[in-house]
């Protein structure tokens, strides 16, 4: 009896503590500093890339949910500025460690840091960390952020995780310079060279027979979107942006910028030989597909290193898992109908300097002169008042806990990823593709459409071609959320939005630290004021940044002087030509010949005219 | 009706064949009335006018047998091969023909002017082969002897290759059915058009129908010079941008705003149908650039200053501020041929002269007191 007491008390002791150590939450501090590194993953070309403590690629974070994370981030690029956002963790009560410069924070400007502390209390899953400055996380600042949890809904041996991106052989300024510019008018995306597995090209996965491996995928890249596809190997799809799913069998997953896709992958038993894992460029999002690119990459998953590497595998076509059919683990009932509706149109147009841009509706986005969330926090009352965020920052306001629906009409031929900050969101329903219509379809309020009950929630979605898609999402979040395309050249073209959400909210519980305020100083950014930097009248935006004029419409000044100075050009050269050609002249005949180098005298000879004759002749 | 009829062919069609039909029927009544007209040698007449005939059936024909081969090349071997550089070539074609309808119509303008049977004469000449065969072959010659084919054969030539070139690459979008009566509509309604010209042109009064003709040649001519520069500028633009601006029609994105004067998205002489005309008559374009407008200017200040140059100096011997220069004397052919050698100067005659008188002087009575027969009489009678 003493015996079984003492077990069952050793066990409960066990048991006790097992909990408490769970329960505690550790801190994981970090200080990096962003250099420039000489980097060649692809093996074909040495460049500069943007890493960490002189190494890249980044390394993968790893921590448990209910940890606290902190990051002191400084700036060594000396030539560009730098940010740091978390994607995908909700940063509730913490917006101003959200990242995107000029929403939630200032830029890190060289020689200056910034200190990132949050905790992530409700959430786990695959999410990863990039720079929100443009274009720089395609220059190689990116990492994984893995959350562990304990309740993990799923059984598995070993976890793996796995970057893709495609690679630029120049670098971000270099590529933006010929793509924003007035030779560019259709807004061509730069080419990239490669696509990279974990940040090189033809990698090996070791794996053990008979395994379950949990995959962790993340598309840390800036513009395509991927298909992967395993030889002979299924994945099982658990779980997709932070989001745990049920469990979704399918050969192929197609991969946007920005999201991850965790899966089981079950080896088999029998080490004889290795399987591809493939990967591919969606050539549809590439304007032109040069001679010379690999549209493939060829992985190995190696069961036997002695045994031989196969070739590529080849499928026949595309055949994806189609997300929106998803099942949450958690499953949360579709939201109520909106209580606000935004309904953007996703246009690429030309503005006056010939650059190609692209709008929601006629608005393009331009950067305020203070972060949209240092308005919040300076505004006071107004600061529910839409305008005082600026004419072309394309900011809605929110109120608390309302359920917000955005419809996107994608009246572009590409297919785009949006990312929402802050957030994940139900995916309400997504219209099929209609790239070939000569039109784009609209989101049509009045068609009768079954919405799943339980729908799909992620945070990054793709749409299709002149398409729709329509997601909900409940404002219980204070903050200043970003929504942009997540393909960043559409980014630099101004596809983005904002969102304050419950402005009051965001007043009560955040305050800006010393740490955020002392970035802004030293980035010589204002911290009071409206979008164009005023604090004393927050509805005057005289000097804000607005998007460029638009392409004149028809005759301008200097054409319709053009066009009249042309015209009276030809109505006198035709006067002068009828004057020229009424007009007597004498001694014509002699200044053609001269002229002609013809010698009419002597015909004149042969036909036995006199000299004097002829002369008498002439002057007549 | 679309089936039957493709509006845009038979604009092609009647743009390409009105332009040629103007420039045959010009010469053509020309001819008739400065040449045709004095019965008396046929010849000549009937010579020359075969020859704008030539000129125009064989530039039609070449530019069938190469429109072939293009479209050949282009469906057979898939290339475009016309399609990249189409840009420099129509530039090219239109600054050949502005450059030659510039200099004939003057020389028509004036050899008008002069008597009738001296131009029978003069066309008499130009047709005279010269003695030793090695000046047959003197460009010279040559171009004066044909320019009479050489004008419409280049015109036909162009405009029809640029006709084939269209109607066989781009008009294969639209049904088969739908080719034939546009083009044959297209043909006769270009043709009739040169053909009023020609008869009206026979029998109004002569000046006056060559004034308008000539004028209405030169309007065609500027539009030419300027639609070339457009094309040089355009096939630049193209270029920069890898090509994509063709595609996008007229609207933002397939012009260079940096260089553009005006812009309208509507009357695009390349897609719209009815504004190519304009086009022709006077290089109207809907997205004009600083090139194509500085172009036509500068063409037309060019024309009036020489009209200016020519009249000053057949009313007074020489160009204004310059005793003694003649318009003549900047041809550097002038030069290069040496035409002075048959000219004495002042001072070689009197020396010419003084030789003579001692010649009289020295010794016989039956002295021909008469300078040479050579050319130098005309100069001498002109002093």
């Amino acid at each position: 009896m003493l015996s079984l007491f003492k077990v069952v008390t050793a066990l409960f002791a066990v048991n006790v503590l097992a909990l408490v150590s769970a329960a505690t939450p550790q801190t994981h501090e970090y200080w990096y500093e962003a250099t420039w590194v000489t980097v060649n993953p692809d093996g074909v070309k040495e460049r500069q890339a943007v890493g960490w403590n002189n190494t890249w690629p980044l390394p993968n974070i790893e921590v448990n949910k209910g940890d606290r994370l902190i990051v002191h981030l400084s700036n060594g690029l000396g030539n560009w500025n730098t940010s740091l956002h978390f994607h995908g963790l909700f940063q509730n009560g913490t917006n101003q460690m959200d990242g995107p410069e000029m929403i939630t924070q200032c830029p890190i400007v060289p020689g200056g840091s910034m200190t990132y502390n949050f905790t992530i209390p409700d959430q786990s899953g695959t999410y990863w960390y990039h720079s929100h400055t443009l274009g720089q996380f395609g220059d190689g600042f990116r990492g994984a952020l893995i959350v562990h949890e304990d309740d993990f809904p799923y059984e598995y041996d070993e976890e793996v995780v796995l970057t893709v991106a495609e690679w630029y052989h120049d670098d971000f300024f270099t590529l933006k310079k010929s793509f924003l510019n007035l030779y560019n008018p259709t807004g061509a995306e730069p080419i990239p060279q490669n696509l990279l597995w974990n940040d090189t090209r033809n990698g090996t996965w070791k794996v053990e027979p008979g395994k379950t491996y949990l995959l962790r995928i993340v598309n840390v890249g800036a513009f395509v979107s991927q298909y992967l596809w395993m030889e002979d190997h299924e994945f099982t799809v658990i779980e997709v942006d932070g989001v745990y799913v049920e469990k979704n069998v399918t050969d192929m997953i197609y991969i946007t910028s920005a999201q991850r896709y965790s899966a089981l992958v079950t080896m088999k038993n029998d080490t004889s030989r290795n399987y591809a894992f493939m990967q591919a460029f969606d050539l549809d999002m590439l304007d032109v597909q040069p001679k010379d690119l690999v549209v493939n990459g060829t992985n190995w998953i190696v069961y036997d290193e002695e045994a031989e590497l196969p070739g590529a595998y080849d499928v026949p076509e595309w055949e994806f898992l189609d997300d929106f059919y998803l099942q949450p683990v958690t499953k949360e009932e579709i939201l109520d109908e909106p209580d606000y509706r935004i309904t953007v149109d996703v246009i690429m147009d030309n503005l006056g300097n010939g650059v190609n841009y692209a709008f929601f509706n006629n608005i393009t986005y331009a950067s305020p002169k203070v972060p949209l969330l240092a308005t919040v926090m300076s505004s006071g009352n107004l600061s529910t008042n839409a305008a005082i965020y600026g004419s072309n920052t394309h900011a809605f306001v929110l109120e608390k806990d309302e359920v917000v629906e955005i419809v996107l009409n994608n009246q572009d031929t590409g297919k785009h990823p949006f990312h929402l900050h802050g957030h994940t969101f139900q995916v309400i329903e997504r219209g099929p593709d209609y790239g070939e219509e000569p039109t784009p379809v609209s989101w049509n309020e009045t068609e009768e459409y079954d919405a799943p009950e339980f729908p799909m929630r992620r945070d990054v979605l793709y749409v299709r071609a002149q398409s729709f898609f329509r997601i909900r999402f409940k404002a219980n979040n204070p903050g200043v959320w970003f929504f942009h395309c997540h393909i960043e050249w559409h980014l630099a073209q101004g596809l983005a939005l904002a969102l304050i959400e419950d402005p009051a909210g965001i007043q009560e519980k955040e305050t800006l630290g010393e740490n955020w305020l002392a970035n802004c100083e030293a980035a010589g950014v204002k911290t009071i004021g409206n979008a164009a930097g005023n604090s004393e009248n927050f509805l005057d935006l005289t000097g804000e940044n607005v998007q460029q004029k638009p392409l004149p419409a028809g005759f301008t000044a200097r054409g319709i002087v053009a066009l009249v100075f042309s015209c009276i050009a030809g109505l006198l050269g035709v006067v002068a030509i009828a004057f020229y050609g009424m007009a007597d002249i004498s001694n014509i005949e002699e200044r053609i010949a001269r002229d002609l180098d013809v010698d009419l005298h002597e015909e004149e000879e042969a036909e036995g005219y006199s000299h004097e004759q002829y002369s008498a002749e002439v002057s007549k | 009706m679309v089936d039957v009829f493709n509006v845009q062919i038979f604009f092609v069609l009647f743009r390409e064949s009105l332009e040629a039909a103007i420039v045959v029927s010009v010469l053509l009544a020309f001819l008739k009335q400065g040449i045709g007209s004095v019965s008396d040698d046929p010849v000549v007449y009937n010579k020359l006018r075969k020859q704008v005939w030539l000129g125009a059936i064989l530039g039609v024909a070449v530019c069938i047998i190469i429109g072939g081969a293009f479209i050949g090349v282009f469906y057979g071997l898939g290339k475009d091969v016309w399609g990249k550089s189409e840009d420099l070539y129509e530039g090219i074609f239109c600054i050949i023909a502005t450059v030659l309808i510039s200099l004939m119509g003057i020389a028509m303008l004036r050899v008008n002017k002069m008597q009738e049977k001296w131009r029978v004469k003069l066309a008499k000449a130009l047709l005279e082969e010269p003695k030793s065969k090695k000046d047959r072959f003197r460009i010279g010659y040559l171009t004066k002897k044909y320019c009479m084919f050489i004008l419409p054969f280049i015109t036909t030539l162009r405009e029809g290759l640029e006709a084939v070139i269209f109607v066989g690459g781009v008009g294969l979008g639209s049904p088969a059915t739908s080719f034939p009566i546009p083009v044959i509509v297209g043909l006769i309604a270009g043709c009739g058009c040169g053909a009023l010209l020609y008869l009206g042109g026979s029998t109004a009064g002569m000046q006056i129908f060559l004034v308008i003709s000539t004028c209405i040649l030169y309007l065609i001519s500027a539009g030419l010079f300027s639609r070339g520069v457009w094309f040089f500028e355009n096939y630049r633009y193209s270029k920069k941008t890898g090509g994509d601006a063709a595609e996008t029609g007229s609207g933002p994105g397939s012009y260079d705003i940096s260089n553009s004067v005006w812009h309208v998205n509507c009357c695009n002489p390349l897609i719209d149908n009815g504004w190519d005309v304009f086009n022709s008559l006077f290089g109207w374009q809907n997205s004009a650039t600083y090139g194509s407008v500085i172009a036509y200017n500068v063409y037309w200040l060019c024309l009036i200053v020489a009209i200016g140059l020519m009249l000053f100096e057949e009313k007074t011997g020489h160009l204004p501020f310059t005793k003694g220069l003649r318009l003549v004397e900047l041809n550097p052919m002038y030069h290069i041929k040496n035409k002075k050698k048959n000219e004495l100067t002042k001072q070689e005659q009197d020396v010419l002269f003084e030789q003579l008188k001692k010649h009289k002087i020295e010794g016989t009575d039956a002295a021909d007191t008469t300078v040479p027969k050579r050319s130098a009489s005309i100069e001498v009678s002109a002093l």
